[in-house]
């Protein structure tokens, strides 16, 4: 365990409002654009946690119709991540966390679906940050979270969630001195495709939550220096998870590493491999997605048996 | 009590023994294909835009009586189904019974298997007939891709619903307030598989590029379907299985005229975005089309006594599936698996039949069925044989056309291949002093397919 969470988490009340704290993320950055002000650059020590979150079986339903998930009544992972993500978004909301929340980038997410669990579960949220690093386009971090039965010690999902903010330097953290190569990609033969409409990021803000403006529109994506709205990452990696389908069994580490965003609509292809033992079990399947037209990358990960 | 200690079952039945046993114990008997009957089949938006399921059903059905004269016939039991099927028509074959000059009494289900929905018609109701559960049977199916549902979106599907559920006036408008623009855009559907988004046409391309199936070939394949069908309409040989309905006399998509150049000439329509060369063109693929066909099957006593014909037996029928979804193999690709499990269940190689009816959902399909089978390695790694399965001797494939020229109405196409094998097999007999053997693959969406063998009677 991390050297922060020897610290006692700040316990929520409740789950934060997305909307709210992207309201407050918006005013930070104005504060600081006017003041000019530079915080520590570190980041904040200690957890937020909150306690006995229930899940509303309606959304979960919504979700997994959007994602193509088999309507059980287990959680998928992914949505997880959607009922943590506020959790995690109060740690990078709060005053002396040093990088502007609006506009950062997801650059990568690994997770670790340890346990089954099922809907009627109650269930206790912590999340924290590490890894305030430099790179070659500004700077990034990681932001952890932890899902455990309410009231145990027994971690159900873990996630790490890799952000960039772009363009900020913070004194005292150095850029990376090799930049990184980028792997020239040949597009395989593709084992299906997606066709997004527009709509798609408002629908899956509808199940996750997640109103961040990149993703609702094109004159709120453009508001935040985007061309056109951008479908969410996690609706992306959460879509070929579910594509891998019931093979994953219950337990499993869940990759995915952003390229090239996905700019709405879009046509996307995608390439699932799988891969199976001497005795016939599944092992891992790996996947990669990339438009079709112009066959540049936009995400790739795997989905491997723990 | 155990079957082995009650020797003389069937003159038992009343005598306390176990009703399971005597049942098992029935031996079975054939099921004979008496003939068929269908319409002409019409390209999408064609002579039948206007015509719904439940009448082209009906059509073939009036048809099939009128020539074996089943007018007033209880018939066993009707089965027949459709793809693209309105949710209104819960109930299409039964409905079709009602309309038709068959007795009201005759009991009918739907079915459906995709593509393969006529074959596993005509399959389950000869068991029931094998099995002695019933006499008489008529397999069947219908499609129209030209009066196809539309659904309305989801979005204001549940918005009906709701509204339906809720009691309030206040509670109806919060609802109505959901209501976007773009939930009143309707719902078609589409060839898209499911799980992967691809159509069935860019499916096919996958497998024509992995088994290197060039064009030529399959416009060559294309041109024989023409050629072979025109050439069996002008020997009359589709006469007693079709009826003129609409106007239509022939399938409008026969092309009696058409020429390797012709088909040469046409674009490419699927694989463009394939690194291997685009091969497949509306000329080597089926067209949107509308259609009917239905089966009559018997027990031989029940033909015997009405004096009608039996032209062939169903001996044996396989159903098969594929894990197409992250393209361990190509989604039309099942048929492939099944034919080695029937032939080899019947101790019979591809040498041993005399008639193929591969249906020809994509001049690329076929091909591709015949190359995985002429692949030694194939046949070692995923069929589990010594070598390649086999050849098949293309003289003797869709003698008289298939789905290429004739158009395809998913669910119609099991019947129609049916009724036509099973006169060809009558028309010549014996062949090496046997009867002639027929075999037919139907490929189906959903990574499925189901085949069987038929034999002249």
């Amino acid at each position: 365990m991390s050297g922060q969470l020897a610290e006692q988490p700040i316990i929520l009340g409740d789950v934060p409002s997305l909307s709210k704290l992207y309201l407050n993320a918006a005013a930070n950055t104005a504060r600081r654009r006017i003041l000019g002000a530079h915080p520590d650059p570190k980041l904040p020590t200690g957890s937020h946690e909150v306690r006995a979150v229930r899940v509303d079986i309606a959304k979960l339903t919504s979700y997994q119709h959007l994602l193509g998930e088999t309507a059980s009544d287990v959680l998928p992972a992914g949505f997880i991540h959607a009922l943590a993500f506020p959790v995690s978004m109060s740690v990078l909301n709060r005053d002396d966390f040093p990088l502007p929340l609006l506009g950062m980038i997801h650059l990568k997410n690994h997770v670790e679906q340890l346990a089954p669990v099922l809907f009627t579960e109650t269930l206790d949220i912590r999340a924290w940050t590490e890894n305030l690093a430099g790179h070659r386009s500004g700077t990034q971090l990681d932001v952890l979270a932890e899902v455990r039965i309410h009231g145990t010690e027994k971690v159900v999902w873990r996630g790490t969630s890799t952000y960039l903010a772009k363009g900020v330097f913070l004194p005292g953290i150095d850029k990376p001195l090799v930049p990184s190569q980028g792997t020239s990609f040949t597009p395989p033969v593709p084992t299906g495709v997606w066709e997004l409409g527009l709509d798609v990021g408002r629908m899956y803000a509808g199940v996750s939550g997640d109103f961040n403006p990149i993703h609702l529109n094109a004159l709120s994506a453009r508001a935040l220096g985007l061309p056109r709205s951008i479908a969410h990452g996690m609706y992306l990696a959460s879509r070929a998870l579910a594509d891998v389908g019931a093979a994953r069994g219950e337990t499993f580490a869940w990759d995915v590493q952003f390229e090239a965003p996905v700019f709405l609509p879009a046509r996307v292809a995608l390439e699932i491999a799988t891969s199976q033992g001497m005795n016939g079990h599944w092992q891992h399947s790996d996947y990669v997605a990339w438009n079709p037209r112009s066959g540049r990358r936009h995400f790739s990960g795997s989905v491997t048996a723990l | 009590m155990p079957a082995a200690e009650q020797p003389e079952s069937a003159a038992n039945q009343v005598s306390g023994q176990s009703l399971a046993a005597s049942v098992s114990e029935r031996s079975l008997r054939k099921a004979v294909v008496v003939g068929g009957n269908r319409i002409p089949f019409a390209r999408a938006g064609g002579a039948y835009a206007k015509s719904s399921n439940k009448d082209m059903l009906t059509a073939a059905l009036d048809g099939l009586i009128a020539r074996f004269g089943l007018q007033d016939e209880r018939i066993g039991e009707v089965a027949a189904g459709a793809v693209l099927k309105h949710s209104r028509d819960f109930n299409l074959t039964r409905e079709a019974v009602l309309g038709s000059a068959l007795s009201p009494e005759t009991p009918a289900y739907d079915l459906q298997q995709a593509c393969a929905t006529g074959m596993e018609a005509v399959l389950g109701l000869a068991n029931k007939i094998k099995l002695g559960q019933i006499d008489s049977a008529i397999a069947g199916g219908v499609d129209t891709a030209s009066d196809a549902p539309i659904a309305v979106s989801e979005g204001l599907r549940e918005v009906l619903l709701d509204l339906n559920r809720a009691r309030t006036v206040p509670e109806r408008l919060r609802i109505l307030a959901r209501l976007r623009p773009k939930d009143l855009a309707p719902d078609a559907p589409t060839t898209g598989e499911p799980r992967t988004g691809l159509s069935m046409g860019e499916h096919q391309a996958l497998t024509t590029a992995q088994w290197k199936i060039t064009r030529g070939a399959q416009d060559e394949l294309a041109l024989d379907s023409h050629r072979n069908l025109a050439a069996a309409y002008d020997r009359g040989f589709f006469d007693d299985l079709m009826t003129p309905y609409r106007g239509l006399q022939r399938d409008a998509n026969l092309r009696p005229d058409t020429s390797l150049e012709k088909l040469a000439a046409l674009k490419p329509v699927f694989g463009k975005s394939l690194r291997a060369e685009a091969t497949m063109t509306a000329g080597n693929s089926t067209p949107l089309t509308d259609g009917a066909a239905t089966v009559l099957l018997a027990s031989e006593e029940w033909a015997e006594a009405r004096g009608l014909p039996k032209l062939a037996t169903i001996v044996d029928g396989e159903a098969a599936a594929v894990d197409f979804v992250h393209g361990k193999d190509g989604l039309l690709m099942a048929p492939v698996f099944a034919v080695p499990r029937l032939l080899g269940r019947l101790g019979l190689t591809l040498d041993d039949i005399d008639f193929f009816e591969i249906h020809e959902a994509f001049a690329g399909t076929v091909l591709s069925t015949l190359a995985a089978w002429e692949d030694d390695k194939f046949g070692r790694t995923r069929l589990g044989l010594g070598g390649a399965f086999g050849k098949v001797d293309r003289s003797r494939l869709n003698v008289n056309g298939s789905s290429l020229a004739a158009g395809h109405p998913f669910a119609a196409t099991g019947g129609r291949i049916v009724a036509t094998l099973a006169k060809m097999l009558h028309d010549s007999g014996t062949v090496d002093g046997r009867p002639a053997r027929g075999l037919v693959s139907v490929c189906a969406a959903g990574g499925q397919g189901v085949v069987a063998v038929l034999e002249a009677n």
